[in-house]
């Protein structure tokens, strides 16, 4: 069977699965984003809690995720979670927090002193200084770190098939056990063209929110 | 007026403390211009941060209109001075107006009064408010976005005004430029200015009053001609430069050292004959020939020899024209470069105010030196 009857056959199954990746990878970037945003710009205060952070987050990020969703089984199991969204979407968000906490930690840390120093002698507070000054020029590489998360994320959330979460993942999975190839390979192109379509997405985004000011 | 009364900072405790400023004590008059000058680690930055409280005083107290730095709220504080340092700062994601205005709207101002303000202030500092005013700090030169710098500072019209080597990290000729502009515009305002500079030269050009520092402690607190000419000690003399006299050339005015009320002065409408014969029985190098109280050359013996026309058709021109206004250093450059000795003074408006010439530029740095030394003399 072709690729091309394959898909007139399970175009709505295709769209479905499609959608229910792309909710997947959606609700765990929002929710790493509103945790690992504030966490990167609260980290910049202190040293000391940002290596430890940040080394907290790497270690998440070398956990190979088929072997998360094993280790989150039987911890998940006791609230009646072990497959499903739930683990998938708490793996999706571990991932996340990484590149987001640490480009938001970097971004801040790197406005020039110089304007920091301004900004405080001119008599602006912390909030102040972060809401006009640091947090708009962090954001393009904010938004970079949210990038390589959600493009991370498109791919982990196919293998979160593995553990009944749904997603184009399924046809991947469904296919190798059935040696269906033409399946297998719907499902694969299809999570590359997210993966792509949301890179371009992102990049329109990063050129969009950076302030005018910054693009000169 | 901000009084620094006995202030000492140290950084660091223990074996590691590090004094930065050591019991430093002067005060800085209503409207006037303060230059903390000193090599780098001299303390002067330490003490100007301290006049904002970005740094904490550790001994003594800072006085600010009166009020005990301390004993104020630090935002407030830093709200009540305007703020230039030599990065500029300038926020590169707001516009002109709204890096100027960042001050007035902490202020509560409503929004006409600050774009009316804005377009004041870079009035004021010479950029035209319709081109610059919704541009990006990144499409300025240094030197204009050290102006809007500038403009920032003043932006809610403080009394006090804090800067930290504003100008250097500005080229040569645009400093020199921007120096200028500042003055007139400190002519007018009248601020009372805490200035952090490295520059001697910028010093002696900016300050009503230099404060010379080294190593945390303060050297000598003067004028910058006591300064030049009656340096407190060896490092300050030294740091100076020992063309001291020559520094001080530049910041004496022309006004000051020309002779207002010249003799040797002809009409230009004078007969040749006459005026030689009135020369020769003066005993006259060289006279000024004017006309209609303007400048229009200068006449000596060995011109008007045999000569019969007027004196305004015969003189020569002088190669430059030298203003009231301008640094006597300038005058003496003319002076060597052209090889005349003596040269008409002009005001604003082209009109003749006196004359100077090499020996009273001399006799003037010899009165400066004079008021210096009579104590030594009568010893």
């Amino acid at each position: 069977m072709t690729l091309f009857a394959f898909l007139q056959d399970n175009l709505a199954r295709t769209l479905f699965l499609a959608w229910e990746h792309v909710w997947l990878v959606g609700l765990s970037l929002l929710i790493a984003m509103c945790t690992g945003i504030p966490i990167g710009i609260a980290i910049t205060r202190s040293k000391d809690l940002a290596q430890k952070v940040l080394a907290g987050a790497n270690v998440i990020m070398t956990v190979p995720s088929i072997a998360l969703f094993g280790l989150m089984l039987p911890i998940l199991a006791i609230v009646g979670h072990g497959l499903g969204k739930v683990p998938a979407v708490i793996a999706l968000v571990l991932y996340s927090l990484l590149p987001i906490i640490r480009n938001t930690f970097i971004a801040i840390k790197n406005v020039d002193p110089a304007l920091v120093d301004a900004g405080r002698g001119m008599g602006m507070g912390k909030w102040r200084l972060l809401r006009e000054v640091e947090i708009p020029l962090a954001v393009p590489v904010i938004l970079a770190g949210l990038k390589t998360a959600a493009v991370m994320n498109i791919g982990i959330a196919a293998i979160a098939a593995y553990v009944g979460a749904g997603g184009l993942g399924v046809f991947i999975q469904q296919g190798i056990a059935r040696s269906h190839e033409t399946m297998i390979l719907t499902g694969a192109l299809a999570v590359s063209l997210l993966a792509i379509v949301v890179d371009l997405a992102m990049s329109l985004l990063e050129r969009w929110v950076t302030p005018k000011g910054l693009k000169i | 007026m901000i009084e620094y009364d006995s202030v000492t900072k140290i950084f660091g405790i223990g074996k590691k403390a590090v004094t930065a400023t050591d019991n430093v004590t002067f005060t800085i008059a209503d409207g006037e211009t303060a230059v903390f000058l000193g090599p780098s680690g001299c303390g002067k930055t330490t003490l100007l941060r301290m006049t904002n409280r970005l740094e904490a005083v550790t001994r003594g107290t800072i006085r600010v209109m009166g009020r005990d730095t301390m004993e104020m709220d630090a935002q407030k504080l830093r709200l009540s001075m305007g703020y230039v340092i030599q990065q500029i700062g300038l926020f590169p994601n707001k516009t002109i107006a709204g890096n100027i205005a960042v001050v007035p709207r902490m202020l509560g101002w409503d929004r006409g009064e600050i774009r009316s303000r804005v377009d004041e202030l870079l009035g004021m500092v010479n950029l035209d408010p319709e081109i610059y005013r919704d541009r990006y700090p990144a499409e300025l030169s240094g030197g204009q976005q050290q102006r809007v710098g500038v403009a920032r500072g003043l932006a809610a019209n403080p009394d006090i005004l804090l800067m930290d080597e504003p100008f250097g990290a500005i080229d040569p000729i645009n400093r020199d430029q921007i120096q200028d502009e500042f003055l007139r515009l400190q002519g007018k305002l009248k601020k009372t200015i805490a200035f952090v500079s490295h520059d001697i030269h910028e010093a002696i050009k900016m300050a009503d009053k230099i404060a010379i520092f080294k190593d945390g402690r303060l050297v000598q607190f003067d004028t910058p001609e006591a300064i030049l000419m009656r340096p407190a000690n060896k490092f300050v003399s030294d740091f100076v430069g020992a063309d001291r006299a020559l520094k001080v050339l530049g910041l004496l005015r022309i006004r000051d050292a020309m002779n207002p009320e010249p003799r040797n002065l002809v009409q230009a409408g004078e007969d040749a004959p006459g005026v030689l014969k009135m020369m020769e029985a003066q005993n006259l190098p060289l006279a000024f020939v004017i006309k209609d109280n303007r400048p229009v050359g200068y006449v000596h013996p060995k011109l008007l020899k045999y000569e019969q026309g007027r004196v305004g058709e015969l003189a020569e021109k002088f190669p430059e024209t030298l203003g009231a206004r301008e640094p006597v250093r300038d005058a003496l450059s003319a002076m060597l470069m052209h090889d005349i000795t003596a040269f008409p003074v002009v005001d604003d408006n082209g009109n003749l105010a006196g004359t100077i010439s090499y020996r009273q530029i001399q006799k003037s740095i010899l009165d400066l030196y004079a008021d210096d030394h009579e104590e030594s003399k009568i010893e």
